[in-house]
């Protein structure tokens, strides 16, 4: 009877440790990283590292942006795919400017499309560019957020605007399109965009995120670090090859009724503000290492050059001017601006600590027709 | 009317103590040929799937929690070496795992939001379970001191609990093919469920175990009870697999009548 108790107690654990399965094959079909190489790369990229391109796991466009005139021919991509995944080019040659890819995961049963174009990019002429808001879609994957797209110099459309929507949706999945932090409006004419702070509801409570404010900025929102690096979400900045000097604009100003604290805590005497600024920074360090500017350092991280803030946002529910100029901290190199050395953000939110999930639900910003001013480098 | 009452009340009395003694004789009798045994024993097992689906791959850690079990058992002998037994008893089939996971179907529901897909990465659920159950087992003495016993029993639990987090992983919203949000280990990182309302209440399977009866009063058993209804109510789909709570239990009896 002894010897039967004690094989019985050996025999439970072993229910739960003998069945284990040969490990299944995986479902993941991603593009993570496209390596370009190039025999001719200092004709082809601006920078070395350009050679490198990280891609979000949203993304299913890479847009490469080459020297005019680049040898293309030249050019070889290779691909670091999720384990297991394998890659077909389906259209297009990417010696020729463009290719579209099928992945397809290792057990076989789910794939992804993707589209890599090397895009020639000529210096930009214009003196001043206008963002004016009006080029927006739902995203195409679930049709539940909005997306804008800035319009390029030859007519087409860029993907540079980004929101935090795609983290919204995470929190808020029966949330509308108009329920979502930025949202298009009519503007002065056309169209403007609204961003509003955000409750995000029980799942917000739950990772200690209560509020999402709206907003809008030049970079990209990387999605995978929503929840467990946040500030590590926000992307901010595009390649930018000249010298701004002023960012000129509409806004209007609505304060929510309550500023709560991280925790969701009334803060008394504590009213919430909106924010508009650019910033303008150096986007390698000097060992060449490509250096992104994210939530937590994007006013302060030592490689900036210049800075423009609209400060203070009035309250006010009429369109109102803002023009404000960028006070440089640092000389700008010319070889450095021309080889796209610097990158530029533009960046309106809702609620200016909406970055530490601080701010009063409610509050909103109207942004419409702005305008970046830039001179010419001699 | 007054008179009348009391005269009433008085013939009631006199037959309900009339019937009272011997109804308790009836019990007497009845019960004559019951043995009654006090059961205090620890169970140790888990909630798990038939045959571990291949998306858990890896069990990190399995706690021991106070899976106490307190029975009342009256057994009586029928005829040669068959017997019947019956009582209750008071338990709780709890534990608490970490498992590692790959791909594995998983949502978070709360307040009407939900978040879910496939999640790779580690799982901690902790289940408590207490209970009443009732078994009826057949019995066969194998020798004087040993019996083996056989039967069904049914349970009603009292306290539920299924909660858990994901965690140091990442989960793929809806498929394989969806956003990919990172979850890290701390508060506020991490995604946190709560199934506790969908544990269903009643509860009912197969219990098989042997009483070793060592002195006149005291002795030892074990049982294994495996439950053949699922831990969550049939429309709770969340958890792909339908768990069953399978535990063994082991401790000492002590022979009351």
């Amino acid at each position: 009877m002894k010897k039967s108790i004690a094989l019985f107690a050996l025999a439970i654990p072993l229910v739960f440790t003998s069945c284990f399965k040969d490990e299944p094959l995986n479902t993941e079909c991603d593009i993570e990283q496209v390596i370009l190489h190039s025999t001719a790369a200092d004709k082809v990229f601006f920078n070395p590292s350009d050679t490198i391109q990280e891609v979000l796991f949203t993304d299913s466009v890479v847009s490469v942006n080459v020297r005019s005139g680049a040898p293309l021919e030249t050019v070889t991509p290779e691909f670091k795919l999720t384990p297991g995944a394998t890659l077909k080019c389906i259209e297009g040659d990417i010696a020729l400017g463009k290719a579209t890819y099928m992945v397809t995961s290792e057990d076989g049963n789910w794939n992804r499309r993707y589209v890599v174009s090397l895009i020639p990019t000529a210096v930009t002429v214009n003196d001043t560019l206008a963002f004016d808001l009006e080029h927006f879609e739902l995203d195409p994957t679930y049709h539940k957020f909005y997306i804008w797209h800035n319009l390029l110099a030859d007519g087409s459309l860029g993907n540079d605007w980004a929101t935090g929507n795609g983290g919204f949706k995470l929190s808020m999945s029966t949330a509308q399109p108009d329920d979502y932090p930025t949202v298009p409006i009519v503007g002065m004419d056309g169209y403007a965009v609204k961003l509003t702070t955000r409750d995000t509801g029980p799942f917000g409570v739950m990772v200690n995120k209560r509020i999402a404010s709206g907003n809008m900025f030049l970079g990209s929102f990387d999605v995978a670090n929503a929840l467990k690096d946040a500030m590590k979400a926000t992307r901010f900045g595009i390649p930018f090859d000249k010298k701004p000097t002023k960012l000129t604009g509409y806004y209007k100003y609505k304060r929510g009724a309550t500023y709560q604290d991280i925790n969701g805590k009334p803060v008394s005497g504590k009213t919430d503000n909106g924010d508009i600024y650019a910033v303008f920074y150096r986007n390698h360090d000097a060992a060449g290492n490509p250096v992104t500017l994210y939530g937590d350092d994007v006013k302060t991280n030592p490689n900036i050059v210049a800075m423009a803030s609209v400060t203070p946002i009035q309250v006010t529910d009429e369109w109102t001017y803002f023009d404000v100029v960028f006070n440089y901290s640092k000389e700008l190199d010319p070889a450095v601006l021309e080889s796209r050395g610097y990158s530029l953000t533009i960046v309106f939110s809702s609620s200016i600590d909406g970055a530490i999930f601080q701010g009063a639900v409610g509050s909103e910003l109207c942004v419409d027709k702005v305008r970046l001013i830039c001179t010419r480098e001699e | 009317m007054k008179r009348l009452s009391i005269f009433i009340l008085s013939i009631i009395m006199v037959a309900t103590a009339v019937s009272a003694e011997s109804f308790l004789k009836d019990v007497k009798q009845f019960l004559k040929p019951w043995r009654v045994d006090v059961h205090l024993g620890y169970e140790i097992g888990g909630t798990a799937p038939l045959g571990m689906p291949a998306s858990i791959r890896k069990l990190n850690k399995f706690s021991l929690t106070p899976n106490l079990l307190l029975g009342l058992d009256a057994h009586r002998q029928l005829s040669g070496r068959w017997g019947i037994m019956t009582g209750i008893h008071f338990e709780n089939k709890g534990m608490s795992i970490d498992a590692t996971v790959k791909n594995y179907n998983m949502e978070i529901t709360r307040g009407g939001q939900t978040l879910g897909g496939r999640f790779t990465g580690r799982v901690t659920t902790d289940v408590t379970a207490w209970m009443f159950t009732l078994p009826v087992q057949a019995t066969f003495d194998v020798s004087d001191k040993v019996q083996l016993k056989l039967g069904p029993y049914v349970s009603y639990l009292t306290n539920r609990n299924f909660s858990g987090y994901a965690y140091d992983g990442y989960l793929r919203v809806g498929d394989p093919t969806g956003e990919k949000v990172e979850l890290g280990n701390q508060a506020g990182e991490r995604g946190d469920y709560d199934f506790s309302s969908h544990v269903r209440r009643c509860q009912w399977g197969i219990a098989l175990g042997a009483d070793w009866h060592i002195t006149k009063r005291f002795g030892a058993f074990a049982d294994l009870n495996w439950g053949l209804s699922g831990l969550h109510k049939s429309d709770f789909k969340t958890v792909e697999q339908t768990l069953y709570p399978i535990y063994g239990a082991i401790g000492l009896s002590y022979r009351l009548r």
